[in-house]
Parts: structure tokens; sequence; C-alpha cells
């Protein structure tokens, strides 16, 4: 089965991390640069991302989803660069077109952003396994029929793709072409949806009546199979992130007053 | 005190008319295991979901009497809390996998975690009942990418590890090969003499009778009779009440061997004691009539992933006998059907159709000669009522209209579906689903028909049904393909028999060549059926495959 989650164990260092650390980083490299407002932060914030998955051999798979963001950042580059209000300064021209420095540093700030975002959240989907982060999260007091919703939406998604495919073989047996004209496939749609709208409303309640008998409702203390200690270097790091932040938060109100 | 009572149980299902269950009364000592049988529909299921609670707290209806498990109401106790004493295994172990664990092992350990056993705790009963249940090699297999039996030995183990003091088993059995299921069922006898009380619904007659203290047997939703399975199956209604006695049972009924108390042996021990060898022979094997090839199989190899070879080089030809292929879980009997409908291609070797390649056409041009009736029937089920379900297929390869609705008719009679003609397929039972199905491919009137585990869910009527139908085809010189692992009914209605073991074809022969191949039997597996098992005992030469066979040669009628 595919599994829709990014995560693959390389048994790097980063994902032997707690994912409350990481979680931690996210909120770091996200709201430090934003609070203090140099673009020199983002930057900084970058780097270590970019240093961070270098080193939990990572750089490669992120590849894509930089590359994918890369496409939405120069249209935003193009059209701040061409046409913001602010627009006083031409910075340079390409034939007929101006681009304004004003502009181009606006969308500066925003591909920053989106990309230390983008870096950031990385860290985390690519290294983190899904059910790791909601057993932390539920260990913590997050609701457990929440994270039993997250959790079974990585399951039941591929399996329910699984399903369709079942399904295309079962009516191809019957004789009836999947491929070929849009008109085909609009007649094929309905034999193909159908039966897996309905199984998966009764899979649903079936597999409501397997939790129940499988002890989910139980009033008991549940425990965790996995045994998650923190490593040693998980306390030092998330306090140091964390009075980043609280500096972050410091040296901004010290600016305003 | 019995850790069951059940007192005057009535239990009606919400929008239905008729009771499911009606004044059902029986108590249960600890540590004993009880059989549940009847035919479908009997209320089987129902009053396992009772015992648990799920009837009527879950499903709602209206609710009558009483059931005490250990002194405490199973309508009024929380589910919660009585999952700690009652485990329930469902007839379908795909709906009972949780879809939070992503592996076999953390699956298993879901319901411990719910209930709050210790760490070192859960990793031990994670061990044991996978190492018991030989599913240890799968502990990290996404739990549903398994097998249908793979899955049913991790549903029974991720409920045996919450250590219920009562088990109660749907079905557990009906998807393993015959050695599988032998193992379920030691592994349940053990669990019966550690102190645990089990209740088992099962089709599986032989091994209920060999297996069970005492067998509760249900009609229509009522209690027909509580007893040992020699008084239950003594019984003379047994057949009008849709159920078939032990084939040692009706063996023995016809030679009027009896134990000291009047009734009739049940098992193959109890039968062998009882009977004496007679000089009877197995029939003379009667002349193959030849006919035409359909398939020609040549060096067939396929592999899902690289690597792992499923096939290792198929060589076979199949002609328009009707052919059953047997062989354990895994042995790659689906794959090899799935290549011949060319839902799957081939990755070296070739196969020929009527003297034609098949890789250059598509599954949906192979349909009208091809026919194949997928496992579950919620794969294909669309319309809403079962004469238009049963017409698509028929439609799609060209029929009008009036020809297509002809042949559905009798593809309906020929499963026993004549009346539903109107009803809404998700109305209908999931045995009914099946033959809807079955008819919805019969009614396309294809050359081949590929049935895959046919005789799941199906009583004794069913089964019937599908020998009459795997007859009809086979005088009408159409080729049934059938994947089984009952291995009594291959006897009574095939007359080839391919044993698959790891991918390779380990046996092809008549019924009766194959079963006296004890050696290919072992390689897959497989026991002979339970006829074979007995004449073995007695001594006799020869293979003998249906009760009927061995009391003709006996010189007397069932």
């Amino acid at each position: 089965m595919k599994s829709i989650s990014l995560y693959i164990d390389n048994g790097s260092w980063l994902c032997r991390m707690h994912p409350f650390t990481k979680l931690a980083y996210i909120a770091a490299a996200i709201s430090v640069p934003l609070l203090a407002g140099r673009l020199w932060l983002f930057a900084v914030f970058i780097a270590l991302s970019l240093a961070v998955l270098a080193s939990g051999h990572l750089l490669k798979r992120v590849v894509p989803l930089v590359a994918f963001s890369f496409t939405i950042l120069i249209t935003i580059f193009l059209i701040h660069g061409l046409f913001n209000q602010q627009n006083r300064d031409i910075l340079f021209s390409i034939g007929p077109l101006h681009f304004y420095r004003e502009g181009l540093l606006y969308a500066l700030h925003i591909g920053c952003n989106v990309l230390n975002m983008l870096l950031s959240f990385a860290i985390l989907v690519l290294s983190t396994k899904p059910s790791e982060l909601v057993e932390e999260l539920e260990k913590r007091g997050f609701s457990r029929r929440m994270g039993y919703i997250i959790i079974s939406v990585f399951q039941i998604v591929p399996q329910m793709m699984g399903t369709m495919n079942t399904i295309t073989d079962a009516q191809r047996s019957r004789g009836m072409e999947t491929e070929g004209s849009l008109a085909t496939r609009a007649k094929a749609f309905l034999p193909l949806i159908s039966p897996v709208v309905m199984s998966s409303l009764i899979n649903t309640r079936e597999r409501a009546v397997a939790l129940e008998v499988r002890g989910f409702a139980a009033k008991q203390k549940k425990t965790y199979l996995a045994d998650r200690t923190p490593r040693r270097g998980d306390k030092p790091i998330t306090i140091v992130l964390l009075a980043l932040i609280v500096l972050a938060v410091i040296w901004r109100i010290v600016q305003c007053l | 005190m019995p850790v069951i009572a059940v007192e005057n149980l009535k239990y009606r299902y919400p929008h239905a008319e008729a009771l499911a269950l009606d004044g059902l009364n029986f108590t249960v000592e600890k540590g004993e295991f009880i059989g549940i049988v009847g035919e479908n529909g009997a209320g089987k299921s129902t009053l396992s979901q009772a015992l648990i609670g799920l009837v009527p707290q879950f499903y709602k209806g209206a609710y009558g009497g009483k059931v005490l498990i250990d002194g405490r109401p199973a309508d009024t106790t929380p589910i919660a809390e009585l999952c700690c004493k009652v485990g329930l295994v469902f007839q379908n172990p795909f709906n009972q996998l949780s879809g939070a664990k992503d592996n076999v092992y953390e699956e298993v350990a879901f319901g411990m975690q719910n209930l709050g056993v210790p760490r070192e705790e859960m990793h031990r009963r994670v061990e044991n009942a996978l190492k018991m249940l030989d599913i240890w090699q799968f502990r990290d297999r996404n739990p549903f990418d398994l097998s249908g039996g793979q899955m049913q030995r991790v549903a029974i183990a991720s409920i045996l590890v919450m250590e219920p003091d009562i088990m109660v088993l749907d079905e557990p059995t009906s998807q393993l090969d015959p050695q599988g299921s032998e193992e379920v069922f030691r592994t349940v006898d053990k669990l019966a003499r550690s102190g645990i009380t089990i209740l088992m619904i099962e089709q599986k007659i032989e091994k209920i009778a060999a297996y069970c203290d005492r067998i509760l047997l249900l009609h229509q939703g009522h209690q027909i009779a509580y007893d040992t399975p020699q008084k239950i199956f003594s019984r003379p209604d047994l057949e009008e009440l849709g159920v078939r006695a032990p084939a040692f049972t009706r063996i023995c009924r016809a030679l009027g061997a009896t134990l000291p108390d009047g009734s009739y042996p049940v098992t193959v021990e109890e039968a062998a004691d009882r009977l004496q060898r007679t000089d009877a022979l197995p029939p003379p094997a009667a002349p193959v009539p030849s006919r035409p090839v359909l398939f020609e199989i040549q060096d067939l190899t396929f592999s899902y992933n690289p690597g792992t070879q499923v096939l290792h080089g198929i060589n076979l030809c199949l002609d328009a006998r009707p052919t059953a292929i047997i062989g354990q879980n895994g042995a790659g009997k689906t794959t090899l059907v799935k290549l011949l409908k060319g839902l799957l291609r081939a990755e070296g070797g070739s196969i020929r159709f009527r003297g034609e390649d098949i890789a250059g056409k598509t599954v949906a041009a192979l349909a009208a000669q091809v026919g194949y009736v997928f496992q579950n029937p919620d794969d294909q089920i669309f319309r809403y009522n079962v004469l238009d379900e049963v017409m698509f297929g028929p439609l799609n390869i060209g029929m009008d209209e009036a020809q297509a609705k002809e042949k559905s008719r009798a593809a309906l009679a020929m499963t026993g579906l004549a009346d539903k003609e109107t009803s809404n397929p998700y109305d209908l039972e999931l045995y009914e689903r099946k033959m809807v199905a079955i008819a919805s491919v019969l009614a396309m009137d294809p050359d081949v028909l590929i049935l895959d585990e046919p005789t799941i869910a199906q009583d004794v009527r069913g089964r019937q049904c599908i020998a009459g139908i795997v007859r009809t085809l086979s005088e009408q010189g159409k080729l049934v393909l059938a994947i089984l692992h009952d291995m009594d009914f291959v006897a009574e209605c095939f007359d080839r028999v391919i044993v698959m073991a790891q991918g390779q074809v380990a046996a092809d022969g008549t019924p009766r060549q194959v079963f006296a191949d004890a050696e290919a039997l072992q390689a897959a597996r497989l026991d002979p059926p339970h006829v074979t098992q007995l004449c073995t005992r007695l001594g006799y030469e020869g293979v003998f495959l249906t009760v009927e066979e061995f009391l003709t040669a006996c010189g007397c009628k069932e």
C-alpha cells in the first residue's frame, strides 16, 4: 500500500529527535524573524533549516517541495517588482519591463517568509512519523478522538485508493471500458464511484463497532507501546529555541518603547 | 455461577419486522468451548454481538430478556467495560483493523493501549500471540496489505492479547487454508483448556464437532437445541434446519454404527472405532471425455515487487473440465487467475486463450469470454435493484435490452435469487450479495467462469446452489475454474484439481489422484476430504471422495 505520509525512516538523528523539539523549532524559525522584522534573520534560519536537513540526509527530498514553491514565488516577484503601489526607484529593466526596488524588496520579504516556513515544516514532516507526533500530543492531553481521526486519514486514504483499483478491476471484468474518450470515462464514473462511497459508509460503521470492541472508549489511562524517552539533546535545544522567541519578543517591545 | 447466562433473549433490529433472536435460554460455564451452528440468517452473528452488548447498545432496536456476563447485564454495562471481559472476533477481518496503525505489531497492541496495559507486558503478549498464530514474520507489514487469511490471524491475535475471559469468534477460519484452520482450532482449544470460555460460530462442521463441548443450534432466531455434538448431529431433522451433519456422522448413520447411548459418532476417531473395514473399493476411474483446450499457459512468471517472485514458471493446459485450484494462503492462486483474466500482465512466459495470446487484449475485450467473480461483492455493486445490477455486464458486452434481461433472469434463477429481482442489493445479506455478484457474471454468458473462494459465508444451501452452477456450466461445455479451501466441496464437484504451493504447481490430476498424493498435499499444507481421512484410518485402499460414493460402495444408500 502506498503511503501518503512523506515520512521515511532513514535512521538519521533527525528522525530520532522528539517531535516536540521539531515543533519548537518551527515556532522559533517562524516567529523570531517576524518579530525582529530583519531580513537577514530569515536568511539565518533558512540556512539553519537547510543545514539541519542536510545533516539528516533529507536535502534531496526537500528539492521538489522548494521547486514547487518557486513557481509561485516567481510570480510574486514579477507582480510586485512590476506593479507594487509603492514602486518608485527602478532597479533594473529588461526591455520594456521596469523592475522597481520597493516591490522587489516586498516580494523578497514574502519569498523569504514562505521559504522559511516551508523548510522548517519540512524538517518536521519529512522526519516525523505522523502517528508518533499524535501519540505525543495525546500524552499531553490532546483529544484521543481527534488523534484517531488524524491518524486514520493516513491509513484510510491509501486503503480507499486500493479499493478504487479493485473496483476498477471488477467493473472492467464486467466489460466496462474505463479508458478512451471523455464520454467513455464519464459513463464509467458512476459504476466506479458508487461502490467506493457505499463500501466506505459500511466500513465506517463496522470500524466504529471494531473500535468499541477494542476498548477505544475505555476510561482507563492509556498506555503506549513505543518508548520515547527524550534524548539528551532534546531538552537543551528546546530551551534555546524558546529562549530565542522570548528574546525576540523582548527586543520587539524595547523597540516600540 | 455460569460465566454467561442468557435468559429468554429476544431482539429485533430497528426497521425490521421479524425477530432476529427469539427466546434464547442457555448458560455457559467457565472454560467451556461452545459451537454455534445454524443456516444463514439463523441469528448467529446477532447473538455474538448481543454477548458483548453491541446489541442493543450500538444497534438499538427492541430488546427483551437478559444476557448476564459474570452476573452483569450486557445490555446496560458500557461496551468499554465489557470488552475487558468479552472479546469478539468479527466475520470480516478487514473491518476489525483499527485503521490507525501502519504495522501488524502495533495493530495487535492497539486494544491493550486503550486498556492501559503496561508497556513491557504489551510487548510480551504481542510477541506470544503473533508467534502462536504464525504471523510473527509479518509483524512489520502494513495490516491492509495482508491477504485475507493473514488478516484473519491478525484479527484473532488482536483480541487474544486483550486477554478476555470469554472469546466469541464469528467464523474465524473462513479464509484460512485447511491446515491453517486446524491450527486456529488447536490454539483456541488450548485457550479453552487454560480457562478461557470460547463461543465459536463456524460452518466447518467436522471441526466444530471435534472440538466443541456443546453446540447451540439456531434456526430463524429460535434456539432449537443446546447439547453435545453427538446429540445435536444425531438429530433426524438437521437437513431441514439447513445444517449438515459431519461426514463421519452421515456414514455411521447410514451404516447403523451407534455410540453406547444411541447417538452417532461425530469425529473421525469415534467413527473409526465403530466401523469395520469392508472390502468395498472406490469406483473405477471414469474415462475422461476429451474437452476443447481453452487456456495454454507456458513458463508463466510474475512478481508484484521486483525480487520477490510470486509465480515461478507455471505450465498448464486448461480444458473445459470443472477445475479447482487449491493450496495454502499466499501460494499464488489469486495471482494466477488474475493473469488469466488479464487483470495482471505476465512478466515472463505466455498465456494463450483459444490459441490467441492475451497479452494484446484489454480486460473489457476479454470480458465476454472470461468471467471473473471477485471475492468481495461490495467492490462492484452500484445499482439500486438486483436486476439492473446483473444486467450491467450483459449490456456492456453488447447484448440488447431484451436479451440482457433474459440472461439476467436466468442467472438469478440459477443463483436462487429469482424473487429478489427488485430488491436493493444493499438490503441483502452478505451471502445473497455474493450470489448477486456471481449472477452478474453468469448473465454475461462467458465461456470461462472464474470463482475466487465462492463458498465463503455460504451455508449448506448456498454450497448446493454453487455446486449446481458448476454442474450446469460444465454440461454446457464451459470451464469453471474455482479457488477453494473446502476440500469436501472440491471432491464433490470438480473433475480436475490443481495443487499450488509456493508459486508452483505441486500436483495436477483428478481429485482421486491428487488426494492420494500425500506428499503434494503436505507441501501445500492441505488435508484430504473427510471421507478420505476416515477411509485411510480404516485401512481402505484407494481414495473415496464423497460420503455418497463410500456408501454406494458399501452397498447402502444414505
